[in-house]
C-alpha cells in the first residue's frame, strides 16, 4: 500500500511541481511585489510601502472608473448572451432546413482568436472605409467608434457578444440533450403551451448548466483585453479602458509593478469572491433539485 | 581542355560572389571576422518599421550567407517591441543579441545599465571593419553616447518628422485662385500656424463642395501612445514648449515649478490640435502612425506632420501610393519666435526620430551581434538602405547619386534632412519618458475625447508629472 502511495505521487509530482511553479509561485511574488513602492524607472529602488498600495486602490479614481466600467461590461455582456445563447439553442432543438449550415457558420468565430476578431471589427468598423459606419451613413446615423464614447462601448459589448455567444449557445445545448424526457412528456399530456414547458420545465431543469456558463462567462468577460485592445485601445478617452486595459498599462507602460500588483491580486480577489457567491447559488439550487 | 573548364567554372563563382555581394566593400574580411562566430544563432528585435524591415529582408539573409552566422530576427509592433525589449533587459534572460534602442528610449536603458558598451568593440580591430568610420555618422550617434562618450548604440534609421503636402493640389492654378479669394493671400507651404488652419480649412470645405474625399489636415489622435508623442514631439515644440514641458534641471513640468506643460501657450496649442480634428478625416481618432501615413498615401488629405520614413513608400511603391509624384516636404509651421530659438541652439522646431541597434547587457552572442550591427551600417549598403527605407545616418550616404536622384522624387526631402536637420531634434534626456508618455496619453487622449477642457488636461496633467517624478526620486 505504501508503495503504491508512493507510485501515485511520482506519477503526481511533475504537474504538482508545475502548477507550483508557474501557479503559486507567481502569486507569492505578486503578495510581495504589492507591499513594495516599486517602478522601474525610479531612482528610488523598491521602497517598503506595507499595505499602501491597497490603501491607494480605494482612493484611485481612475481605477475606481475602469473597475465600474468593466463591471458594467459583465453584466451587459453576460445579460444578453445567456438569454440569446438558451433562445439559440432552444430553436436549435428544432428541425429546419439549414440547421447544421447555420450551426457551423454560428460556430466560426470560436474558432478564432480574439486578437483577430478584433482586427476584424476593426475594419468592419473604421470610421472611413467600414462597411458598417458607411450604410448607418447612408442611413443618417454618423456611427464613429473614435468619437462617440458611447458607441464605442456598445461596439466592444456587440463584438464580445457576436464572438460568444455561440460558446454559450453550444453548452445550452449540451445541456437540453442531456435533460430528461419524461417531464416533457408529462407536460404534453398535461396541455402545457410551448411557452409554459419552456419557463416550467426547461429552464429550471438547465439551471446548474446556465449557471455554470455564467460562471465561465462573467471570468471571461471581467477580464477581456485583446478585441478591446484592437478596436479601441481604452478610448476614446477613457470611454473602454475596462480593468484589464487599465492594468495592462500601469504594468507595461508605467511600468509601476508595485502598485500593479495590488491592483492585479484585489481583482483576484474580487473574482474569487463572485465564483464563490455563484458556486454558493449553483450548490443550492442543486440541492433544491 | 579540363584546364579551360576549371577556370572557366573558378571566374563564374567569382563573379557570382561579387553579383551576390554587390554592395560589399570587403567580403574576405567579414568571412574571416565571423569565422569564430560561424554557426552561431543571434536573435533580435525590432519595431516593424520600413527600416527593419529592410534589414530583416535584404540585409540579414546576405549577412547569413556570407558569415555562415544564423540572424533570427523579429519584427513587431512598436508596443510588443519594447514589452518584449524590456522584459528581457530587466530580468537578464539574454534572449535576445541585439535590439531596437529608439532614441527617445535610451536614456531609460542607459539609467539601468542594460546596455552593452560598444566603443571597445569599435575600438577592437579582429571584429570592426575598417570602414566602419564611426566619424561618418551624422550628429543624430550622439543621442546614443553616454556622458563620457562611449557609444552604446549605432544608428540605423534617423529621420524627420515634418510637414508634408500634396504639391499638385497646391500648384493647381483653380485651387490657388479659390484660396486668394477666399483668404486674401497666395496659397503656399505656411510658415505659421494661422496659415496651417486656414489652409487645412480650405481644402476640407474644397472636398465637401466637390464631393471627393478631400480634407485639410491629419493626425495621430488615437487613445494610444501616439497621441501623447504627437503633442510632446511635434505640436508644442513648433510652437515653443520643449522638453515636454518639462524643466530639465528641476525636472517639473508645472508653471509653479518652473515648468511650462501647463502655460498658456501649451494650453493655446493642446485647444488647437483638439480643434483642428474637424479638419480631418472622420476616422482620425483612431489613427495611429501607420494611418497618418497610409491616409496621405491613398490622396485623401492635401497636407499634414508626418514621420518620413514613410516618404520611400510614399514617393515610389506604385501598389500602395496614389500621391507618386505629388509630394512635397517643407520645415513645419511654427510660432513666432521658435525658429530663431531653433537657429540658436535654444529650442527646436520638430522630431528628429530614429533608432540604433543595441547589444543587451545579457547577451551571450555579443561580437556575433555587433558584426550584423556593423553589416547593416555598413557604407556602402547605406544609399540602397536609404531608397528602401528614407533613413539616412552616415554623412557620406548625402553624397551618394542614388540619394540625389531619389531626392527629387521625394520632394527634396533627403537636401531638407542634411541642411535643416539640425532644427529639429530627438527627445530630451528623461529616462522615465515610458511612464511619462503614459500620463500624457491619458490627459490628451481624455481632452481629445472631450471628457475635459484642454485646459483642466494640463493643469491635471502637470500636476501628476510633478507627483510622478518626485515619487521617482527626481
Amino acid at each position: 500500500m505504501r508503495e503504491r502511495k508512493a507510485q501515485v505521487w511520482g506519477l503526481l509530482a511533475p504537474t504538482l511541481f508545475l502548477m507550483f511553479a508557474i501557479g503559486v509561485v507567481p502569486v507569492i511574488y505578486i503578495l510581495y511585489l504589492s507591499a513594495f513602492k516599486y517602478n522601474v524607472f525610479s531612482r528610488v529602488g523598491m521602497v517598503y510601502t506595507g499595505f499602501n498600495n491597497f490603501r491607494k486602490l480605494v482612493f484611485d479614481t481612475d481605477f475606481l472608473k475602469s473597475l465600474r466600467l468593466g463591471l458594467t461590461f459583465v453584466v451587459l455582456c453576460c445579460g444578453i448572451e445567456l438569454p440569446l445563447g438558451l433562445l439559440i439553442a432552444n430553436l436549435l432543438t428544432l428541425e429546419f432546413r439549414g440547421k447544421g449550415l447555420f450551426r457551423t457558420i454560428m460556430t466560426l468565430p470560436l474558432a478564432m482568436a480574439p486578437i483577430t476578431i478584433g482586427s476584424m471589427w476593426v475594419l468592419l468598423m473604421n470610421p472611413d472605409i467600414g462597411p458598417i459606419p458607411f450604410y448607418l451613413r447612408k442611413l443618417g446615423i454618423e456611427y464613429n467608434i473614435g468619437v462617440n464614447p458611447t458607441q464605442a462601448f456598445f461596439t466592444t459589448v456587440l463584438v464580445d457578444i457576436w464572438h460568444w455567444t455561440p460558446f454559450v449557445v453550444l453548452t445550452f445545448m449540451a445541456g437540453l440533450s442531456a435533460l430528461p424526457k419524461q417531464p416533457y412528456e408529462a407536460a404534453l399530456v398535461d396541455g402545457a403551451n410551448r411557452w409554459q414547458v419552456f419557463r416550467y420545465i426547461t429552464v429550471p431543469l438547465l439551471k446548474p448548466v446556465i449557471l455554470t456558463t455564467l460562471f465561465i462567462r462573467i471570468m471571461d468577460t471581467f477580464r477581456v483585453f485583446d478585441e478591446v485592445w484592437m478596436l479601441t485601445s481604452g478610448g476614446p478617452g477613457t470611454a473602454t479602458r475596462y480593468v484589464s486595459i487599465h492594468l495592462v498599462r500601469l504594468v507595461l507602460q508605467s511600468m509601476e509593478y508595485g502598485y500593479s500588483s495590488a491592483m492585479s491580486l484585489f481583482l483576484l480577489y474580487l473574482t474569487i469572491v463572485m465564483c464563490w457567491l455563484l458556486m454558493t447559488f449553483i450548490s443550492s439550487s442543486q440541492e433544491a433539485t | 581542355m579540363k584546364k579551360l573548364v576549371g577556370l572557366l567554372v573558378v571566374a563564374l563563382l567569382v563573379l557570382g560572389s561579387a553579383v551576390v555581394f554587390a554592395e560589399v566593400a570587403n567580403p574576405e574580411w567579414w568571412q574571416k571576422a565571423a569565422e569564430p562566430y560561424k554557426g552561431v544563432v543571434i536573435k533580435g528585435i525590432s519595431e516593424s518599421t520600413p527600416p527593419s524591415k529592410a534589414m530583416v529582408e535584404v540585409a540579414a539573409p546576405e549577412f547569413e550567407k556570407l558569415t555562415g552566422i544564423k540572424v533570427q530576427f523579429e519584427v513587431t509592433s512598436w508596443d510588443e517591441m519594447y514589452n518584449k525589449s524590456i522584459q528581457d533587459l530587466q530580468t537578464g534572460a539574454g534572449i535576445y543579441d541585439f535590439i531596437y534602442v529608439e532614441q527617445d528610449i535610451i536614456y531609460a536603458y542607459l539609467a539601468q545599465n542594460w546596455l552593452t558598451n560598444l566603443t571597445p568593440f569599435i575600438q577592437n580591430s579582429a571584429i570592426t571593419e575598417p570602414n566602419f568610420d564611426v566619424d561618418d555618422f551624422t550628429s543624430f550617434i550622439n543621442y546614443f553616447k553616454d556622458e563620457k562618450g562611449n557609444i552604446y548604440a549605432i544608428p540605423f534609421e534617423a529621420f524627420l518628422k515634418s510637414y508634408i503636402y500634396r504639391k499638385d493640389l497646391f500648384e493647381d492654378p483653380e485651387i490657388q485662385a479659390a484660396f486668394k479669394a477666399k483668404y486674401g493671400y497666395d496659397l503656399a507651404v505656411p510658415t505659421t500656424w494661422e496659415q496651417y488652419t486656414d489652409i487645412a480649412k480650405f481644402f476640407t470645405e474644397y472636398g465637401k463642395e466637390k464631393g471627393i474625399e478631400l480634407y485639410g489636415h491629419i493626425a495621430q489622435a488615437k487613445t494610444h501612445p501616439c497621441v501623447a508623442y504627437e503633442m510632446c514631439e511635434s505640436i508644442w515644440p513648433a510652437w515653443g514648449i520643449y522638453n515636454w514641458g518639462i524643466n530639465l534641471e528641476k525636472m517639473r513640468a508645472s508653471v509653479e515649478n518652473g515648468g511650462t506643460l501647463n502655460s498658456d501657450q501649451a494650453k493655446k496649442a493642446l485647444r488647437w490640435y483638439v480643434d483642428m480634428l474637424q479638419y480631418a478625416p472622420p476616422g482620425v481618432r483612431t489613427y495611429t502612425w501607420d494611418e497618418t501615413a497610409a491616409v496621405f498615401g491613398a490622396g485623401k488629405v492635401a497636407q499634414g506632420l508626418i514621420y518620413l520614413e514613410n516618404l520611400g513608400w510614399l514617393a515610389q511603391d506604385e501598389t500602395r501610393s496614389a500621391v507618386i509624384g505629388k509630394i512635397g516636404v517643407a520645415l513645419p509651421p511654427t510660432a513666432p519666435g521658435v525658429m530663431d530659438d531653433a537657429k540658436a541652439g535654444k529650442g527646436y522646431i520638430g522630431y528628429y526620430d530614429g533608432g540604433a541597434l543595441g547589444i543587451p547587457h545579457s547577451s551571450k552572442n555579443k561580437e556575433a551581434a555587433w558584426l550584423f550591427i556593423q553589416w547593416c551600417a555598413r557604407k556602402e549598403w547605406q544609399p540602397e538602405f536609404a531608397r528602401l527605407a528614407t533613413r539616412v545616418v552616415r554623412k557620406s550616404t548625402f553624397e551618394d547619386p542614388l540619394i540625389k536622384e531619389l531626392d527629387a522624387k521625394m520632394g527634396g526631402y533627403f537636401t531638407l534632412l542634411k541642411d535643416y536637420g539640425y532644427l529639429f531634434a530627438g527627445a530630451p534626456a528623461l529616462p522615465m519618458h515610458r511612464p511619462l508618455n503614459e500620463l500624457y496619453l491619458k490627459w490628451i487622449s481624455k481632452a481629445v475625447a472631450g471628457e475635459v477642457s484642454p485646459e483642466e488636461a494640463l493643469d491635471n496633467l502637470a500636476k501628476e508629472v510633478d507627483e510622478l517624478m518626485q515619487e521617482l526620486g527626481y
